[in-house]
């Protein structure tokens, strides 16, 4: 009886162990697309949300991807008479909690020099790399409108 | 609460028409737009002219350009569809002017625009041509980069023209597709 108590909070406590394992030392990325360009488009954009879920910072600072010669980091900025123009992003760092979206007319990841055009509907593994972490290659969803509006 | 009783029963005496929100009126912008003649994607010029007795949606951009502008692209075609569906779709006329005339060639836009298939006049013309035409719609655009890689810094809004080419609302890049088709509804 005092054992069988005892065996069962022994196995929530690991299951607690689990569970806050499982919640850091994760950083992960949901909502990966790119937008869908017509065939002779040279570049295309991703876009992404990338979740620092860890204990440590980490620096997210380029991408790369099979179908492109060239990926890079890009913001938009927006001035006060409304033009807009991008800019190059050399790196993201993200403290452990933090978040980043990249968005239309914001931040996103741009690929250039493609050697093919993904078309609607296809799926693209894309490689985000970091100064102190592994790569995360996950796989982009061609579509034609943003799945977030 | 009196106010409110006085004006319902005003609304009741003049007729229940009077008490419906006004239809949007869209006043004639006269300080910016007028005529132009620049290239088509066929190679042939095209003026603004040409499109006199329909709805223009005219708006600026480069290809090469791949987030804002393929989504305002996206968009623009989506208003085409939606009129389309309301047997409306002859009567509007997307055009779109290139800033970037060395990379958008005639060829370029003939084989990028199709895809959207929402019967876009693509326009290219002289970097001067086209510097003339934006500073009347009050378009700026800047050059930025490396010879082989640039950019543009640019307003990005688009202009709603009626059927005899007057400028008659603007809006953002991200405009909500209703409203677009329900404005063009009104200039019909
Ligand atoms: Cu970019």
């Amino acid at each position: 009886m005092m054992f069988k108590h005892f065996s069962e909070s022994l196995s929530a406590l690991a299951l607690l162990a689990l569970a806050s394992t499982a919640h850091a030392g994760e950083v992960t990325v949901s909502g990966a697309w790119l937008r869908a360009v017509p065939p002779v488009s040279p570049t295309m954009a991703g876009y992404f949300e990338l979740n620092n879920d860890s204990d440590s910072a980490v620096t997210l600072n380029g991408a790369s991807a099979d179908f492109a010669g060239m990926a890079m980091l890009h913001g938009t900025e927006t001035k006060a008479d409304g033009q807009r123009s991008m800019t190059h992003v050399d790196a993201v760092t993200l403290k452990p909690g933090e978040s980043v979206t990249f968005a239309p007319g914001g931040k996103h990841l741009m690929l250039m020099k493609l050697s093919t055009v993904p078309p609607s509907g296809e799926v693209r593994d894309i490689c985000l790399t970091f100064t102190d972490h592994d790569d995360l290659c996950v796989p982009f969803q061609v579509r034609h409108n943003d799945p977030n509006r | 609460m009196q106010l409110l009783a006085r004006f319902l029963t005003l609304c009741w005496f003049v007729g229940l028409a009077a008490c419906e929100p006004a239809p949007p009126d869209l006043p004639v912008n006269d300080r910016l737009g007028g005529d132009f003649t620049l290239t088509d994607q066929d190679g042939r010029p095209w003026g603004l002219g040409d499109a006199r007795g329909r709805v223009v949606i005219l708006f600026f951009g480069y290809t090469h350009c791949p987030d804002i502008c393929p989504a305002t692209l996206a968009r623009v075609a989506q208003v085409q569809r939606h009129l389309r569906e309301q047997g409306a779709a002859g009567a509007v006329q997307p055009v779109f002017i290139t800033f970037d005339p060395q990379r958008d060639t005639a060829q370029h836009l003939k084989a990028y625009l199709p895809w959207f298939k929402a019967d876009i006049i693509g326009l290219t013309g002289s970097d001067a041509d086209i510097r003339a035409v934006a500073q009347r719609y009050g378009v700026v655009f800047l050059k930025s980069g490396a010879a082989d890689r640039y950019d543009f810094t640019h307003s990005d809004f688009i202009y709603l023209l009626d059927a005899q080419g007057r400028v008659r609302k603007l809006y953002p890049a991200d405009f909500n597709i209703d409203e677009v088709v329900n404005d063009v509804q009104t200039l019909l």
